[in-house]
């Protein structure tokens, strides 16, 4: 199939939600050897905004977010089908290299997974891989510019050369972030990233994604209606492994169309 | 989260006293049952070191005699070169003879020269060729020389012969007691480390046989071992493990080397003769062939221990690396392996130690055959130091007793230290995630 054709075909079906989407998932069907996971999955994720995704447990939100860089693929049994477009380009069947994919597409675990290494290696790691920076000095401000933006600098400045498994839970989460901006990803998939995390922890990384909003596309799966309300723009609510509404995250939280997410989001189930 | 599990009204918690005390006692019974598990353990090691030390540390003595030898320089170096190798090329047994003879006078039959004569170790003479290369001065003096006993007369001074029983079946005889006596009336009899122990390769005499052949045999046997097994045991673990699909094939593989691991040792010797010897025509009784087939042997145990090493690395480590972008490659050598190299070398050093201990499978490809030289490459004939004790403890002669044990010693100190490197390398790089 042509992209050309492609593109018409997003033109039929025409999504209202954004205008400009990033990723496009067409009819994406996931299955774990025979169980199905994922059902006929239609979305779209807008440029440099934050898409939530909110719904019960094992209804395939984590499923979905690694479909989008192709972390599923590790999985032995994990089959996907349908299309998954990232600026146009179908990110299964074009031939992309899923290791340049996961570079464009950072992503953030929902417990902290810093390398056992140092914190400085641990943020250094991906421009080193992928070659991004040419000399030492260049690295050493790579590695203090994400960490900025991670907020963590501060914290950790004078202890670059100590074992980021040394650090709080919060700040491993914040390194992990720092980790994964630093090779420039456009876009950031985040695994319920405060689960692990106390408020304080968790209004910090909230903050930091508002702020990463303005360079990144970011999609964040979270269990608690608040944040999805805090920090995103659009929110789509999974259930049994379909997408059973996506909109704006105002407007589904104050006037879903479905029963199903009136149910979630009043606490009826899930 | 929300709690949906029912409230359960609950008066406060009796405890049955009787059951508590019978749980209690239970708990004490165990703790009892291990430690006299652990004590008994422990005494069987004790006894087993007590009796191995007991038996071989006079091994690590040699008896030497005194003996006034006149170095007269016609026999030496009659052309009076002075040259070191004239110095090394003559002979000194005559001389050591002639001086035994002149310290027992009248002693005139043939069996009771040679019976003089063999209170002294058979390469004695070495040990008067050595003292003159050591201070060529000597030559035309009368040198007080410290001369190897024999091995029964080492064995007596040592405590192992006994007066008391008959002369018929006693190693040393009446006539050389009375021999032993003056010399240690005279603070003749001196007794010295024995270097030789560790610095020549098998003999038939007991105190001219050393250890180191047999150390090196088994240096060079482990080189190869090494060398074979721990390459390929990795990354076959790490194929395994990282890489490959789980299918029937796969499957397939993994019974099969666990079973591998359970075959006993003597079949890969058998293998080994069949394939390497018969087939590949690779020489008999060398470290070469030796460390194939002990390499078949570890080979599994490597690959178990490789793939546990990387099994309990967690799986975030790897969902970290790919997540920015490294490849599988990437990944393991990056990440999953320097985590897993502990583990894996802990693995490969007690494959290693099991590999030193080893016996059978080498019986089989021939390196058992009595080597007195000291291998020189890995293709000589050589034997290993379990093979060398096993040699040692089938030899009748009763200096060979304290040699057997205290080649155990030898081989446990390097199995302690192995097993040591193995601890203190789990314990340096442990990791806690
Ligand atoms: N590796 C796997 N192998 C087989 N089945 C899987 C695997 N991972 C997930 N599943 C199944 O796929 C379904 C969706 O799982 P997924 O992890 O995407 O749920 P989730 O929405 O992220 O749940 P949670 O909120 O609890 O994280 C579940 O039924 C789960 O059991
Ligand atoms: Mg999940």
């Amino acid at each position: 199939m042509s992209s050309a054709m492609d593109m018409q075909n997003f033109n039929i079906i025409n999504d209202p939600i954004t205008s400009e989407p990033k990723i496009i998932a067409r009819d994406v069907n996931v299955f774990y050897g025979a169980s199905q996971a994922l059902k006929s999955i239609n979305l779209d994720i807008g440029a440099n905004e934050v898409t939530s995704l909110i719904g019960p447990s094992g209804c395939g939100k984590s499923t979905f977010l690694r479909c989008l860089n192709r972390m599923n693929d590790v999985i032995e049994n994990c089959m996907v089908e349908g299309r998954i477009n990232l600026d146009g380009i179908d990110i299964y069947n074009s031939g992309l290299d899923p290791v340049l994919l996961r570079a464009r597409v950072g992503m953030v675990f929902q417990k902290p997974n810093p390398f056992p290494k140092s914190i400085y290696d641990n943020v250094a790691y991906g421009p080193k891989l992928h070659g991004t920076v040419s000399n030492k000095d260049e690295l050493d401000e790579r590695v203090e510019k994400s960490l900025r933006r991670a907020g963590l600098w501060d914290e950790v400045k004078d202890r670059l050369d100590k074992p980021g498994t040394g650090l709080s839970g919060g700040q491993q989460q914040r390194l992990c972030i720092a980790r994964a901006i630093a090779i420039n990803p456009e876009v950031i998939l985040m695994d319920e990233p405060c689960s692990a995390l106390d408020p304080i922890a968790t209004a910090k990384i909230e903050e930091l994604i508002d702020e990463l909003r303005k360079r990144f596309t970011i999609v964040i799966v979270t269990h608690s209606m608040q944040q999805a309300a805090r920090v995103s723009q659009k929110t789509a609510f999974f259930h049994m492994g379909e997408v059973v509404e996506v909109g704006e995250t105002d407007k589904l939280f104050t006037s879903p169309q479905d029963d199903r997410t009136q149910g979630y989001i009043t606490g009826r189930f899930g | 989260m929300t709690d949906n599990t029912p409230h359960i009204e609950t008066g406060p918690l009796e405890i049955n006293q009787a059951l508590l005390k019978k749980r209690n006692a239970r708990e004490i019974r165990f703790r009892l049952y291990g430690l006299s598990a652990v004590l008994t353990a422990i005494m069987v090691l004790c006894l087993l070191l007590t009796s191995i030390i007991s038996k071989g540390y006079t091994a690590f003595e040699q008896t030497y005699i005194l003996i006034d030898v006149r170095l007269d320089t016609e026999t030496i170096d009659p052309k009076g070169t002075n040259r070191l190798e004239d110095l090394a090329a003559a002979s000194y047994k005559s001389l050591l003879r002639a001086a035994l003879r002149e310290q027992f006078p009248g002693i005139e039959g043939r069996r009771e020269k040679r019976q003089l004569y063999g209170i002294l170790g058979t390469s004695a003479d070495y040990d008067v060729r050595d003292a003159v290369l050591d201070n060529p001065k000597l030559v035309g003096t009368t040198a007080t020389i410290a001369v190897k006993a024999s091995d029964d007369v080492d064995s007596y001074f040592k405590g192992y012969i006994s007066r008391d029983v008959p002369e018929d079946n006693r190693k040393v005889k009446d006539l050389e007691l009375i021999w032993l006596d003056t010399f240690q009336a005279d603070d003749r009899i001196i007794k010295k480390f024995n270097v030789d122990f560790f610095t020549n390769g098998d003999s038939r005499e007991p105190e001219e046989a050393g250890i180191l052949g047999a150390v090196i045999g088994s240096l060079y046997t482990l080189a190869i071992t090494l060398a074979l097994c721990f390459p390929i045991g990795v990354l076959t673990a790490i194929y395994l493990e990282e890489f490959a699909p789980t299918n029937r094939w796969t499957d397939i593989i993994e019974v099969n080397i666990n079973n591998l691991a359970a075959v006993p040792s003597i079949v890969f010797g058998l293998l080994g003769l069949a394939i390497f010897l018969n087939f590949f025509g690779l020489p008999r009784s060398a470290p070469l062939v030796g460390g194939m087939v002990l390499a078949l042997m570890t080979l599994p145990t490597i690959i178990i221990a490789s793939r546990a090493a990387l099994k309990a690395v967690p799986p975030s480590i790897r969902e970290a690396a790919l997540g920015i972008g490294a490849s599988r490659m990437q990944t393991v050598f990056h990440h999953v392996l320097p985590l897993a190299m502990p583990g894996i070398l802990t693995g490969t050093i007690l494959g290693m130690a099991q590999a030193l201990g080893e016996t059978a499978p080498l019986l089989m490809i021939g390196m058992v055959a009595f080597i007195a030289d000291i291998p020189s490459s890995m293709g000589d004939a050589a034997t290993v130091l379990p093979v060398q004790i096993f040699l040692w403890a089938d030899s009748p002669e009763r200096g060979f007793v304290e040699k057997t044990s205290a080649a155990i010693m030898v081989l446990l100190a390097f199995l302690v230290v192995m097993n040591a490197i193995a601890v203190i390398l789990r314990k340096r790089f442990e990791r806690r995630w």
